[in-house]
């Protein structure tokens, strides 16, 4: 049976052109997925600042969180534990540089400190000058003195100058004593202080950020470092000397194995299109070779095996390019500063061997659907003039729709009835694709069922061919439901995903806006000086201000069962201080409560709570001193500080008179406007990767509908043929072909919108309480736009070019 | 006419078989028996059954009741793995047109039946079966390089290579010119006096009918005759008395 499939094959090689492309194109998205995932998990940043030190110490920045309350667990049970990242640095105590030291083998211990700091519009990063060597920078001039120091060549500043330059909060004026020169291309350019300066001004003196160690093996350190820290080598230092890309690198991995899992399934769906369309246009064929002795399980078999050979060869070529796409998007990422620029894109085998056998997976997948098919020929066909459409409406899809409608269904239940805010949206990325499966089980009723309510508007438009087209819509819906189906996915998971997003921003952003009583922000990008607070408190106008510092916390005891491994998000201000606390009333805390926490950097703090705070359901956060979050941030300090208008003080009177009052300061002063503004951006990039994502899917689509569409027209240019003997003209041909096109638009636009509604609508409830998602319509026009013109094209083109000629030459034409 | 359960003699037998297509009875009670060796052409007007006989008779359709013994094997209650197994090895099929894969060789196509059946094909019968329909210089053409008629003598040589017990031509010389037909019509027969194959041939020629034996004529879904020694003069005027036509002539 393999070799009559290869054989066939080689023969039409047009008709599995469209499964080819399908699988090509699949394989291809899925392969430069895996690649993104595969840099995601690797997370590979080499190093650049610490590239000179062969072994670096950094702090834990990991801890094991437990998963149930370990108090009413039994001494001698297992604790579960999931493992949970510090979002802020974690730093290491200067002695332990002390103790590493006296490892036997080492010949010298650095301490790295790392700080940002600001000369004019231009960051850079301050560090002390005796640790210079672990990139190491080779020095023109002289090593800096307090109150002078060393820039980067990359600069291009000219010593004996005066530079001044903020850092933690102040400015100050220092002496450029000496050049320094990097041995390789760096991120980022550095200043070197004296290391007295260096202490003062990284605000955390005696804490390094990393230690660099020189000499002695990884087994000695490991053993001094113990719990202290953590110790790396070759590319592994990266994480140390590049924190954040940690959290990029997780999200790196779940978007890739989002997108990757829904290009599959999309697959899956197309090629069973193309498959099923290609055995469809051979029936006779297969009713033959049923005839002549082949039994169904051979047929399934040769079915199987042809989509089996082209699925080989396409997902071979698209192996050999996944990389290419993987590198492409990894770019964009970067470009776009969804993951930063130093994680190194890796792209091995193993994204190829499993982008190879979920392709392959979901070719043998969607074969079984045509093979069925296929396979439920009857021979009595091959002795008859033209085949019938059977009964399509077999056990196994109607079980299927229930199934999936009812899941769908669940879904809508429980995204209503227990979710609340953005996490809702959980539910609706399944919701799409169970009601597009559950839709296209059933496609060709549904096909032929709105194909019959649409009778009386096409009969009111259109003359003869549009009856014509409707009828064969009808007639042939097993055919129509074919273009439907992906015209159906593609017009879904696109409303659904982009109005989910843009919903969630709108909301996110209502909140923020509600949520927001300042009226100006005082912001430092390397944090403010505490007094800052003072000075504009005391500005005229101003009726209040207050440190806004964000982080994140993870509350130890007693035990926060909704807790995940993302922790509690947290808001430091200035009207709290000492150690209290104000939860969300959803934590189920009461007033005069302690909470056990653990900060950001994994500094273990007691709170008492002071108020129980009612707080928009989806933004929940505890609020907390300023003064007790912002040093145990990165940062170190508060980046802004809002401002709130006296009565009768109009915004651009407050502005300017901050404006006044911090002159000489290393601030930047802006209006409410600003605020919003920078919050809005933040969700953008968000917004961003589930646009490209989105796009990408809608690409693959698109490809195959309408390479789908082409092979469907242009195979019926006998039935054309026939339709100009019996008195049509071209034109009227092209007219019906063209109604068709519409109708399968119409259907497939009208089906994808009742897909992307059954995901949107219970979200929407859910998020801001409305039926309708928040976001301009334009996009949802675009979408049906695009729909109805690639429907139209991928009919007309082939059928104006199967209606060239004459039609006698087309009838007497063999299939 | 009929004959009896324990003659199992007959290549195929048909007992009161009746078949209905919602409601519409296309076969209505047949009960005919072919002896072996014999080449009867089935024939009758159109919608008089002899589509739905043949498919019946060739285990490609179930009776809707009544029972066909096709070599011996009662075809009644066999699921369809079974009845295409029988059909392979036991029955040939030549159809009106649209009849060998496209994308096989002349010889590929005729040892097809074999290779489905997991059988290696004997080189040199398939060489004596390509000679003597005519082809032996053709093994390696595909069927879109061949005439009408060749197409069809490959497709004789298809069905031959299994030596069937019965061979099933629907309409063999519909699509051919006459010249043609008759060299097909003559391979058939020759089919029948050498080697002793059982031809059964569905036609409404009355030219490729007067090749067979006998002619059995059918209408209305019922036996309505047959005719011994058939001349092309005798099969047509037996033509024009039956089923409707023969009402109104009458």
């Amino acid at each position: 049976m393999f070799k009559l499939a290869l054989r066939t094959l080689r023969l039409r090689k047009g008709g599995f052109l469209a499964t080819f492309v399908a699988v090509f194109f699949g394989a291809l998205v899925i392969s430069a997925c895996g690649g993104l995932m595969e840099t995601g998990i690797r997370s590979e940043t080499p190093v650049q600042r610490l590239a000179a030190a062969p072994i670096v110490v950094g702090g834990q920045q990991t801890f094991e969180q437990p998963r149930e309350d370990p108090a009413t667990l039994e001494p001698e049970d297992k604790h579960k534990t999931e493992t949970a990242t510090l979002p802020e640095r974690v730093r290491l105590d200067a002695a332990l540089a002390g103790r590493l030291r006296a490892v036997p083998g080492v010949t010298n211990v650095v301490g790295e400190v790392t700080f940002p700091a600001q000369i004019g519009a231009s960051r850079v990063l301050g560090h002390a000058w005796d640790s210079a060597v672990l990139t190491p920078y080779t020095l023109k001039g002289e090593a800096p003195k307090p109150g002078e120091v060393v820039v980067d060549a990359g600069l291009g500043l000219a010593a004996g100058d005066t530079l001044p330059v903020a850092a933690h909060g102040t400015v100050g004026r220092y002496r450029i004593s000496g050049i320094a020169e990097a041995p390789q291309a760096m991120r980022d350019s550095a200043l070197f202080f004296a290391p007295s300066d260096a202490e003062k001004l990284s605000g955390h003196p005696g804490r390094f950020d990393a230690i660099g160690v020189f000499g002695g093996d990884v087994a000695a350190v490991s053993a001094a470092v113990g719990d202290a820290g953590v110790v790396t080598t070759g590319v592994d230092r990266g994480a140390l000397e590049f924190p954040e890309t940690g959290k990029s690198a997780e999200n790196l991995i779940v978007l890739s194995a989002v997108s990757g899992g829904l290009s599959a399934l999309v697959m899956v769906f197309v090629v069973a299109g193309t498959l099923t369309l290609s055995t469809q246009q051979r029936q006779r064929e297969l009713a033959l070779l049923r005839a002549v002795g082949t039994t169904p399980r051979q047929l399934r078999r040769m079915v199987l095996g042809e989509a089996f050979v082209v699925g080989l060869l396409a997902v071979a070529v698209a192996v050999a390019l996944g990389p290419v796409l993987g590198n492409w998007l990894f770019g964009q990422l970067t470009d776009h500063q969804v993951v930063p620029d130093v994680l190194r894109f890796e792209q091995g085998w193993v994204p190829a061997t499993v982008a190879a056998g979920a392709s392959l997976l979901a070719v043998v997948a969607a074969s079984f659907v045509a093979g069925r098919r296929a396979s439920r020929v009857r021979p009595t066909e091959a002795l008859a003039e033209a085949a019938v459409e059977r009964r399509w409406l077999t056990p196994i899809r109607l079980i299927t729709a229930i199934l999936c409608f009812g899941g769908g269904t669940a879904l809508a239940i429980v995204t209503v009835a227990v979710m609340t805010g953005p996490v809702a949206a959980s539910t609706a990325g399944p919701a799409v694709m169970l009601w597009a499966f559950g839709l296209a089980a059933i496609s060709p009723g549904v096909t032929k069922l709105v194909a019959t309510l649409l009778r009386w508007p096409v009969h009111a438009l259109t003359g003869v061919n549009g009856r014509v087209a409707l009828r064969n819509t009808r007639v042939g819906a097993v055919r129509a439901a074919g273009a439907v189906t992906p015209i159906m996915l593609a017009v879904g998971i696109a409303t659904a995903n982009i109005y989910l997003q843009t919903t969630q921003e709108a909301a996110s952003n209502q909140a923020f806006t509600e949520d927001l009583r300042a009226d100006a922000v005082v912001g430092a990008p390397g944090g403010l000086d505490p007094a800052v607070l003072g000075r504009v408190r005391a500005v005229p106008g101003v009726a209040g201000a207050s440190e806004y510092v964000t982080s994140t916390v993870f509350v130890e005891k007693p035990f926060d069962s909704g807790q995940n491994d993302d922790g509690r998000p947290a808001l430091g201000i200035s009207e709290l201080t000492g150690n209290a606390v104000e939860v969300p009333s959803t934590l189920g805390h009461h007033v005069g409560d302690t909470l056990s926490l653990k900060l950001g950097d994994g500094t273990p703090v007691d709170v008492r709570v002071t108020a129980v705070v009612h707080q928009r359901p989806g933004f929940e956060r505890l609020v907390l001193p300023a003064a007790l979050l912002a040093p145990h941030t990165t940062l170190g300090l508060a980046p802004q500080l809002l401002v709130q208008a006296a009565p009768g003080v109009d915004a651009a009177t407050l502005t300017a008179r901050l404006r006044e009052a911090t002159a000489g300061l290393p601030v930047f002063v802006g209006d409410r406007e600003t605020l919003i503004a920078a919050h809005a951006k933040g969700n953008e990039i968000g917004a961003w990767v589930n646009y490209l994502l989105v796009g990408m899917i809608l690409a693959y689509t698109v490809i195959s509908v309408v390479n789908t569409l082409v092979m469907a027209t242009a195979r019926r240019r006998r039935e054309f043929g026939m339709q100009r003997l019996s008195g049509f003209t071209r034109g009227q041909v092209l007219r019906m072909a063209g109604v068709e096109g519409g109708l399968i638009a119409t259907i497939a636009v009208l089906l994808g919108t009742l897909v992307a509604a059954g995901a949107i609508v219970p979200f929407c409830l859910v998020v801001t309480g409305s039926l309708l998602p928040s976001g301009p319509v334009s996009i949802y026009l675009v979408v049906l736009a695009i729909a109805v013109v690639l429907s139209l094209v991928a009919i007309l083109v082939p059928a104006w070019a199967a209606t060239r000629g004459r039609a006698v030459d087309a009838t007497s034409a063999g299939e | 006419m009929t004959t009896g359960w324990h003659e199992a003699g007959d290549a195929v037998r048909l007992d009161a078989v009746r078949k209905e297509y919602g409601g519409v009875v296309a076969l209505d009670g047949v009960s005919i028996a072919f002896p072996r060796g014999g080449f009867t052409a089935v024939m009758g007007p159109s919608g008089s059954g002899k589509s739905t006989f043949l498919h019946c008779a060739a285990g490609l359709d179930r009776p809707t009741s009544g029972r066909v013994v096709l070599d011996g094997q009662d075809l009644d209650g066999k699921n369809e793995t079974y009845l295409t197994k029988l059909r392979r090895d036991r029955v040939g099929f030549v159809f009106q047109s649209f009849n060998l894969l496209p994308a096989l060789t002349v010889e590929q196509n005729v040892v097809l039946p074999l290779q489905l059946a997991g059988k290696r094909a004997d080189k040199r019968l398939v060489e004596r079966i390509l000679a003597h329909v005519g082809l032996d210089g053709r093994r390696k053409h595909l069927p879109g390089q061949l005439s009408g008629g060749q197409q069809q003598r490959v497709a004789i040589a298809r069905a031959l290579v299994t030596d069937p017990a019965v061979l099933f031509a629907d309409e063999p010389t519909g699509a051919l010119d006459t010249r043609t037909a008759a060299e097909v019509l003559g391979l058939l027969r020759d089919s029948v006096r050498s080697s002793g194959q059982t031809v059964i041939m569905v036609t409404h020629d009355p030219v490729a009918a007067s090749y067979a034996d006998e002619v059995v004529f059918l209408a209305d879904g019922r036996i309505a005759g047959r005719l011994a020694r058939p001349t092309a003069e005798a099969v047509a005027e037996r033509m024009t008395h039956l089923g409707a036509w023969g009402r109104v002539a009458a």
